[in-house]
């Protein structure tokens, strides 16, 4: 079913920007992305996973939350995701959101940097990417089920994807 | 950002006075293009943490339709209505003098004749907040989007995100006579444009009251 314009929709909590929240099946992690990556590692087979809602590639020293670089967020949710048990060995990623949502690109073209920051850390740190749903110029509610392992993505005139 | 020797409540105060005086603006310019129908009202201008932000202006899973007018010089910043889709429907409609049909997309004149009305209250807003601060703040042509709020309220924040956790966000809402409408306007400066306002509410005289 496409997504249609409503007028309203269910009050969730969603994870926002800059924000982490570690979630075990047979919860969901939910959050709405534009420019943002949201970046999940999930652990198969204790079926508990994380999703960090990334806003810029790099902190170069800036303060911030964990959750709002990329090169923070990572080792951040490894550490979140270790005290429950999930060790780096076992984990898997898949990452959505990217987009350029409006206007003239600027020289920084934020949603493609924020894509680049997250595969690159996720190379580094050995974590296979399995999936990934990014780019494009639409925002995306996501929602993550822990106990399926799948990314469900909504996107404005489209049909609900599933990765 | 960059201190003051102002405390917090004249800050505010002082702040609160700019945006009204745009918001009156863009009311006045409102009211015209609608025939005295509708009307707009400063409801806050505050700073929000990065990670709250999208609750706070309950811009969470909501679907909206949306004009967006940036002003992409490096004092600028985004002007963003979101409207429910049906009234905005109903507005672009009565100012084309059709019956709106729901069960067709937007057409070409509807999103036109909406794009038309953030411009002519985009421009009064922005026109006022220029001349208050003695910059200029011209906006690119309106774009008409229908997508999640808070996903576009993401790239309007960036260049406030890179340097600081707490975003300058001004909203104001919308009426039709007692009525309140599930319409915003918001509008969320650069770095450089948060820069110019803190220098003008440093120099301004006391503020005058606002209604």
């Amino acid at each position: 079913m496409s997504t249609q314009l409503k007028p309203s929709t269910p009050k969730r909590k969603l994870i926002g920007m800059g924000q982490i929240s570690v979630e075990a099946a047979p919860e969901c992690l939910h959050s709405v992305l534009g420019s943002c990556i949201g970046l999940v590692l999930y652990h198969p087979r204790l079926h508990v996973a994380a999703l960090g809602h990334i806003v810029l590639p790099v902190s170069a020293g800036r303060s911030g939350s964990p959750g709002k670089f990329a090169d923070t967020a990572l080792p951040h949710m490894l550490n979140l995701l270790g005290q429950r048990g999930a060790n780096r060995a076992g984990l898997k990623a898949k990452i959505t959101g990217g987009s350029e949502m409006f206007g003239k690109p600027g020289p920084l073209k934020i949603g493609a940097a924020n894509t680049e920051a997250v595969t690159t850390a996720l190379e580094a740190a050995g974590i296979p990417l399995i999936a990934s749903h990014v780019g494009g110029n639409k925002g995306r509610r996501v929602c993550f089920d822990c106990a399926t392992e799948q990314l469900i993505i909504e996107i404005i005139g489209q049909e609900k994807e599933v990765i | 950002m960059s201190g003051t020797a102002l405390d917090i409540e004249t800050r505010q105060k002082r702040l609160y006075s700019l945006f009204s005086t745009a918001t009156r603006e863009a009311s006045e310019a409102m009211s015209r293009w609608t025939g005295g129908d509708v009307s707009l009202t400063l409801d806050e201008v505050q700073e929000i943490s990065l990670d709250e932000i999208t609750e706070q202006l309950e811009l969470q899973e909501e679907l909206l339709t949306m004009v967006v007018l940036s002003i992409e010089e490096e004092v600028g910043g985004e002007l963003i209505l979101t409207f429910d889709d049906i009234n905005g429907r109903r507005l672009a409609a009565s100012l084309i003098g059709r019956q709106p049909d729901f069960e067709q997309a937007w057409s070409a004149l509807e999103t036109s004749a909406l794009c038309e009305t953030g411009n002519i209250l985009g421009c009064a807003y922005l026109n006022a907040l220029a001349e208050s601060v003695g910059i200029d703040l011209i906006p690119s042509p309106p774009q008409f989007i229908q997508d999640y709020g808070a996903s576009v309220l993401q790239q309007a924040l960036l260049t406030q995100a890179m340097v600081t956790d707490d975003i300058m966000i001004a909203r104001t809402g919308f009426t039709r006579g007692e009525q309140e409408l599930d319409w915003s306007v918001f509008f969320i400066p650069t770095v450089p444009a948060r820069e110019a306002f803190e220098t003008m509410l440093v120099a301004a005289p006391e503020a005058k009251s606002t209604t």
